[in-house]
């Protein structure tokens, strides 16, 4: 058969870029994050008032965090179906989601303290999100060792190979 | 270079090594769904499996298998497809008859048939197809084979010795003798 295909190996690759863009892979992990963030602000927020809220405020606390929980669905979303995250990705993404708790950790237990409104709600919900960010962390580094380590003993296995090496 | 290490250096995110895989095998690719489905859609349903490799390569878990698994992804593009035309053939077929306009074609052989390309593959139906092209032309084990199709060892072998005897009554009705 001496029919080919009409697209050559480049082509593939330009059409396939959608999917590889690093600015695509930014935004879901940036809109992920700062959705869950914010949701948990939001959260906070509302319950920390003193006093009863009328009905509008409360209104508008409901769609501020619907906004947010929106967000977050579009990250996850982007994550979970559009953009792969490579193990070098996802350690950085990880790292990302560990300085994002952390500093929504901070905001809220300052702001909590500051309006006398209880603290320990804030460092509970908020130490949940900085394990959460620390296993994955954990996780993400774990495995790209396990393939760095792979990759280094295909490499001695085919010593030919190491001439193909080259970055990101 | 082993197809494992470009896979682990992929799965690193490296883009060289990615690209080096699609132009490794993307011609095998491309011919398996070529011999399946025709021309104007082969070059689609590829870009298609590309996009599901790359999709899903984070996830493969055992980079030294990555041509089971290609081909896994490659048949279920390819079935899905194939699902799709059943459906409107089967519905225009309906609609024909229900006019009292045609006679009736096997929407199964018409399937079988718009593979052109090779003239005794296309003879066969689909699954004795699938299983040549996989064993004989992208050269994967029987087991191989079985993952990919989601079927028993047994049932590759079967389908091979099938597909044997009717690419030998095919070719002797051609002309040919052993």
């Amino acid at each position: 058969m001496t029919e080919e295909p009409r697209l050559s190996a480049r082509e593939m690759i330009e059409r396939l870029e959608p999917a590889l863009s690093r600015a695509r892979r930014v935004r879901a992990v940036v809109s992920l994050l700062s959705g869950l963030s914010g949701t948990a602000f939001m959260i906070a927020l509302w319950t920390g008032e003193p006093g009863p809220l009328p009905s509008r405020t409360q209104v508008v606390f409901a769609l501020l965090i619907v906004a947010c929980l929106a967000w977050a669905g579009y990250g996850g979303w982007l994550l979970m179906r559009r953009v792969p995250l490579f193990a070098t990705d996802r350690v950085i993404a990880a790292w990302i989601a560990l300085a994002a708790s952390l500093a929504t950790t901070a905001a809220l237990a300052t702001m909590a303290v500051r309006r006398g409104t209880g603290l320990a709600p804030v460092l509970g919900v908020g130490g949940l999100f900085v394990a959460a960010a620390l296993v994955l962390t954990v996780l993400t580094h774990t495995r790209r060792a396990a393939l760095l380590r792979r990759a280094r003993e295909l490499r001695r296995t085919h010593p030919a190979s190491r001439t193909h090496t080259s970055g990101n | 270079m082993t197809d494992e290490l470009l896979v682990v250096r992929a799965q690193l995110g490296e883009r060289a090594a990615l690209a080096e895989l699609v132009a490794r095998w993307r011609l095998p690719v491309w011919t398996y769904v070529r011999r399946m489905l025709d021309a104007e859609r082969a070059d689609d349903v590829t870009q298609e499996i590309w996009l599901a490799v790359i999709r899903g390569l984070p996830r493969l878990r055992e980079p030294g298998r990555f041509a089971p698994w290609l081909f896994t992804i490659a048949r279920r593009s390819v079935t899905d497809r194939l699902r799709g035309q059943y459906a409107r053939e089967h519905e225009a077929v309906h609609e024909a008859l229900a006019a009292g306009d045609m006679t009736v074609d096997d929407p199964v052989d018409a399937a079988v048939d718009r593979a052109e390309l090779v003239s005794l593959l296309s003879g066969l139906p689909m699954p004795e197809r699938e299983i040549l092209v996989l064993f004989y032309l992208q050269d994967l084990s029987v087991e191989d084979c079985a993952q990919i199709c989601e079927i028993p060892t047994g049932t590759v072998k079967s389908r091979l010795n099938r597909a044997r005897r009717l690419l030998r009554a095919h070719l002797e009705e051609k002309g040919y003798r052993p």
